[in-house]
């Protein structure tokens, strides 16, 4: 039996961005998303409850306010994430938390992870799609006082220990640790699966638990840092050659690159 | 104003690319600590007052673990490290120790009297994020490397050895190192980017080719490294590996995933090739071409060549 925990971040939905006309993000406007890498933690939970039974559990916050706007969105994603195969999920909702630093998250994930009682792993995805600052499984790590092994692509376990094959930039590297750890998991550790429509049907009655940062006795101060988010002005001539003759497109392309520069004659 | 900063990077070889930092952060009379594993480059240490130094590789908890305890006794403002994988993780340990914030890959930072503006790329490369914070605030930084100027402050560094190594539950049991391109496409001219569109492996000779007839070299999305195995991971292309800055940058068969596009978004001219005519990719292209790569490719080679004989 292996209890998981997974880590699941409530992203921005990087496909339907609310920009305003100074190029500003306007995150409260813009709808969530489960972050890509997170949906290979789930599944990688998944697997591992297959072979070797346990309970999986989803624990999240909700990390782009204001909570009145974005909890039935928060809930409709949560719901996918129980429809896959999790068992229980729990997630924090504060105005404190709207547009916080993963200094908060992870303070306010511990809480929570405490409440919920023990676990033998933590699986999180190696980053979030939307903010990218890799940082929250080595701080839930460091508060659980427990060891942790980032962008990992293959898990075994065998008996108590974890043995994992982590992509590094120059190399695989394969480590042994016991658990309880946290780990993260790369895009290519598995294929996420779909559900079905019985789990989709099933996923209504799972318990789906909300929490305030008071529920958790806990006081965050979470505006030591502002974020402000801006589009990077994308300034290309978009010109796109369609249909017709190959050859005649090639030859308008090369004649292109070398006005530009680029090529030369 | 004094504040002492305390640079980190498991890696001595590029430890250097946070100095620059570390000696705008650190005021007038602060010291600058270095850590790292067991180097003989002057360059390296001659940039710090003090250098600590493991003579074996540490596991990123253990560096987590002697960097806990070295900055509580040297009253450490800022920790700074190249942003690597490890290091990210050991300095984000350690930050959680004390409830530092941190920045992650901070592409810019400006000096605004009582505050500091940091800027980092978000939303896979399509935004920028502009932090301000106070500069009494203890925090910790990692900074992109090839970003910043390396420079030489000359120090007569004194230099000690890490002889106490905190225990770890984590055992390594060895490293498969992956085969290298022997490319170096962070500093080619031109680059072809190889994505999904190839059906097979041999197939990629048609970019190789192209690449050719223009003198670059070629490159590869995320699955084509790190999925299929096609090309060695040092020709990926994207947020988590190569950001690249070509004159020239050719997408085909690429669609276009935030990942890769965050790696070529500062590219001179961007050139997409894809049959799909709705592909991301198209936005962030000067030229495109919707058309099947298998049918384009060999006649825009052809005519590359005969313009280049011209």
């Amino acid at each position: 039996m292996v209890n998981i925990a997974t880590l699941v971040k409530l992203s921005l939905n990087l496909n339907l961005l609310k920009i305003e006309s100074d190029g500003r993000v306007n995150t409260a406007d813009t709808q969530l998303a489960i972050s890509e890498y997170d949906k290979n933690a789930i599944e990688e939970a998944i697997r591992i409850k297959e072979k070797h039974g346990g309970k999986i559990v989803c624990v999240s916050a909700l990390t782009w306010g204001p909570v009145n706007k974005k909890i039935s969105d928060a809930e409709r994603i949560l719901r996918e994430v129980l429809a896959l195969g999790v068992d229980e999920a729990h997630f924090i909702i504060d105005d404190v938390l709207d547009n916080c630093t993963p200094l908060e998250t992870s303070l306010a994930l511990a809480s929570l992870i405490r409440k919920l009682g023990n676990f033998d792993l933590f699986i999180a995805g190696e980053s979030s799609m939307d903010i990218s600052n890799s940082q929250i499984p080595a701080r839930i790590a460091s508060i659980l006082d427990i060891p942790f092994v980032t962008y990992v692509r293959k898990v075994e376990i065998s008996g108590n220990n974890l043995i994992l094959q982590r992509e590094m930039p120059n190399g695989i590297e394969t480590v042994e640790v016991p658990m309880p750890a946290v780990i993260s998991v790369t895009g290519e550790i598995n294929q996420p699966r779909l559900p079905t429509l019985r789990q989709i049907l099933q996923s209504k009655n799972k318990p789906l638990m909300k929490y305030t940062l008071k529920d958790l006795g806990i006081n965050l101060n979470a505006k030591l840092m502002k974020q402000r988010i801006e589009i990077r002005p994308v300034v290309r001539k978009n010109i796109i050659y369609e249909g017709g003759n190959l050859e005649e497109i090639a030859q308008k392309l090369v004649d292109n690159l070398i006005q530009e520069g680029v090529i030369k004659a | 104003m004094k504040r002492n900063i305390l640079v980190f990077s498991e890696d001595p070889r590029v430890i250097n690319e946070a100095v620059y930092i570390a000696n705008i952060l650190k005021g007038n009379e602060g010291k600058i600590f270095g850590v790292s594993k067991l180097t003989e480059d002057n360059d390296v240490l001659s940039n710090f007052d003090e250098i600590h130094f493991a003579k074996e590789n540490l596991i990123p908890e253990q560096w987590a673990k002697f960097l806990i305890k070295f900055y509580k006794e040297n009253e450490i403002q800022y920790l700074v490290s190249p942003h690597t994988v490890n290091n990210n993780d050991i300095i984000a340990y350690v930050s959680a120790k004390y409830n530092l914030p941190m920045i992650s890959n901070a592409t810019s930072i400006k000096d605004n009297d009582a505050t500091l503006i940091f800027s980092r790329q978000v939303l896979g490369g399509r935004g920028i994020s502009y932090i301000e914070v106070e500069k009494s605030l203890k925090l910790s930084v990692t900074v992109p490397i090839k970003v910043y100027p390396r420079i030489k402050l000359d120090k007569q560094s004194l230099i000690k050895e890490i002889t106490e190594i905190e225990k770890t539950k984590i055992t390594s049991k060895g490293f498969e190192e992956i085969k290298k391109s022997g490319f170096n496409i962070e500093n080619a001219d031109v680059v072809v980017g190889i994505g999904r569109g190839f059906k097979s492996k041999e197939d990629i000779k048609l970019a190789q080719d192209l690449a050719e007839v223009l003198n670059g070299v070629i490159g590869c999305s995320r699955p084509i490294a790190a999925d299929y195995g096609w090309l060695p991971n040092d020709l990926w292309i994207g947020i988590s590996s190569k950001i690249i800055r070509p004159k020239l940058y050719i997408a085909v068969g690429i669609s276009g995933a935030p990942q890769h596009v965050s790696g070529i978004m500062d590219s001179k001219i961007i050139v997409a090739i894809n049959k799909d005519k709705n592909a991301t990719i198209f936005k962030y292209a000067d030229y495109g071409v919707v058309a099947d790569l298998y049918q384009f490719l060999p006649i825009f080679t052809r005519k590359i060549k005969e313009n280049l004989k011209k």
